[in-house]
């Protein structure tokens, strides 16, 4: 007997589940599971246990090591250290990179010059970058003791060591913000900046009435960008100033390897991972719950 | 000397273009004043003042930080571990978005949402506890335990993902009736098809892992299996600082990225914005 659907013409579609797609999903899924899902949950298990010098269980202890840890008022210090790196990264690499964006939207010949330079520092590693702004900051003859006519300790004094690792996290930041804002601001439609600078609308009412609110949602999501990014300063503060003077710029992920790696305090740093990953999930839902509000999506 | 309108406007646009790059070399001159710097002794660089004219040019530095450091060594490190994570990042997610844009599957939703949610968990949270799994599996000091961690990332599924998308699913379908397997269909029309958003992920990873410091920092300690960012960061934190050499080796580890980043940023700026790449 022929089947109905082949009188009437039409394909015989069986649904059939394929055990390849499973298999092409299973690499990705085995690697996240051992390097992401697994590991975070050992980071809660830790947090609640005690361990051996090689990060290894050994027994339960509940609540011990959120209560010391928390109770500590280096760990809070750890903290304003941590938050005030990141304010300030993160507002002068918004700042700067919406300057150099505001520069460069406009496409003329040559454009591409000055629009590789405002980038080119999200290329460079934070080693190499750091070793040169050690000859720039460094007290005995460094070059900016030397321009300013100083001889101040640039990262071993304070306030100087905390404007030292941000200047140089914002500048390694700034263009990767600066891409999107650029993109952001390109997608303007250009019928509708003749027509406001035909109606007279001046190059700041343009940037602050028409670029700025179509380009809101790159410049939401380059906040949430430097909202994470702001908060893993790592290589800079390990190399320019390892956290002092007096750990005053020691920030949370400094600490959270100063505790595991140099002292073999595993369960400390995984309490502190969570708070760190409480921290940022914290921040970027308030950014998200205020994109909602403010977003003008086209 | 009267301009005329047209006059006046050009020499506007030459001001705007000038004032434009002279704003970018100042954003850039850390990196213009180590490659200058690196070209002088050490006796340059320790008398007051500083000063780059009238002193001699010399490539001492470099002959150094090549003759006293495994420089060579660190690179070749480095280089391994870039292409086999490339290689293995690309893989890896074009496998698995074809899954997820091709397939139906049950639960295909719940683990494409594992997949995205890992993208919430920064790699800084689980660093700790990955180097305890890294270092039972005893893989420190091996380029396993370099690459393992990073061969898979939820931005790069999602960004061959997208691409996915955009192919016609009559493509598809088209494909099979003429007797197109499932896995021929994925290597010689799929992945040919999304060769660009393959080259901006490759060119974006290459900047991202070359310059990785934090995981290389934990699981190697020996000069044969450091990459060049860490090769640099003890040159940087030694014992004995001679800024002539750092500012060479400095110069050394920057070179790559930032070839290929001149020559891929186009890449990179179509791959960053196009899957919404986290920096």
């Amino acid at each position: 007997m022929i089947p109905r659907s082949d009188l009437l013409g039409k394909p015989r579609r069986r649904k059939r589940i394929k055990p390849l797609s499973y298999l092409l999903i299973l690499p990705a899924i085995i690697l996240f599971g051992m390097f992401t899902y697994y590991p975070f949950i050992k980071t809660i298990v830790l947090s609640f246990a005690l361990t051996n010098k090689s990060g290894n269980f050994t027994k339960w202890v509940g609540f011990d090591n959120w209560v010391r840890v928390l109770s500590k008022s280096s760990f809070w210090q750890v903290i304003v250290v941590t938050l005030k790196i990141a304010g300030i990264n993160l507002i002068f690499t918004f700042g700067i990179a919406m300057i150099f964006a505001l520069l460069a939207t406009e496409k003329v010949r040559w454009s591409k010059l000055y629009q590789t330079m405002y980038a080119l520092p999200m290329a460079i590693a934070s080693s190499p970058a750091a070793a040169i702004f050690l000859f720039i900051y460094r007290q005995s003859n460094g070059l900016l003791n030397n321009l300013l006519g100083t001889t101040i300790n640039w990262t071993n004094e304070m306030p100087y060591a905390m404007w030292s690792v941000c200047a140089m996290t914002i500048w390694m930041h700034v263009g990767v913000s600066f891409i999107f804002l650029l993109v952001g601001f390109r997608n303007v439609p250009e019928d509708v900046l003749e027509s406001a600078w035909v109606e007279g609308a001046g190059p700041l009412r343009r940037i602050k009435d028409i670029i700025i609110p179509i380009a809101s949602p790159q410049i939401f999501f380059v906040l949430f960008l430097n909202i994470n990014s702001s908060f893993k300063a790592f290589a800079q503060i390990k190399l320019l100033t390892g956290g002092g003077p007096a750990n005053q710029t020691k920030n949370l992920i400094y600490f959270i390897y100063e505790n595991a790696i140099i002292n073999g305090r595993f369960e400390t740093a995984c309490v502190q991972a969570l708070f760190l990953f409480g921290m940022i999930f914290f921040l970027t839902r308030i950014q998200f719950i205020m994109e909602k509000k403010v977003v003008h999506y086209q | 000397m009267m301009l005329t309108l047209r006059q006046k406007k050009k020499v506007k646009e030459w001001a705007g273009f000038l004032i434009k790059t002279l704003i970018g070399l100042l954003f850039v001159s850390p990196l213009i004043i180590g490659l200058i710097f690196s070209f002088q002794s050490e006796k340059t660089l320790s008398t007051f003042p500083l000063r780059v004219f009238g002193s001699t040019f010399t490539m001492q530095n470099y002959v150094n930080v090549f003759s006293k450091l495994p420089l060579l060594g660190f690179l070749k490190n480095s280089v391994i571990v870039c292409l086999v994570t490339i290689f293995a990042q690309i893989v890896i997610s074009c496998l698995a978005a074809y899954g997820f844009v091709f397939f139906d599957f049950p639960l295909k939703k719940l683990l494409f949402t594992l997949v995205v949610s890992t993208m919430m968990i920064p790699g800084e949270v689980v660093v700790i506890t990955n180097y305890v799994t890294i270092q039972n599996l005893n893989m420190i000091n091996t380029y396993a335990g370099l690459i393992l961690p990073s061969m898979i990332s939820g931005t790069a599924i999602f960004l061959m993902r997208q691409y996915f998308l955009t192919i016609p699913r009559d493509f598809k379908d088209a494909a099979t009736i003429d007797g197109c397997g499932d896995m021929a269909f994925l290597f010689r029309i799929a992945v040919p098809l999304s060769i660009p958003t393959i080259i901006s992920l490759a060119i974006y990873l290459f900047v991202q892992i070359y310059n990785q410091f934090f995981w290389p920092l934990l699981v190697t300690n020996t000069n044969e299996m450091r990459t060049i960012q860490i090769g640099i960061g003890m040159l940087v934190t030694g014992d004995i600082i001679n800024y002539g050499n750092i500012l060479a080796g400095a110069i050394v580890a920057i070179v790559p990225s930032v070839i290929v980043y001149i020559f891929g940023q186009d890449y990179i700026v179509k791959g960053m914005t196009a899957g919404g790449i986290k920096g």
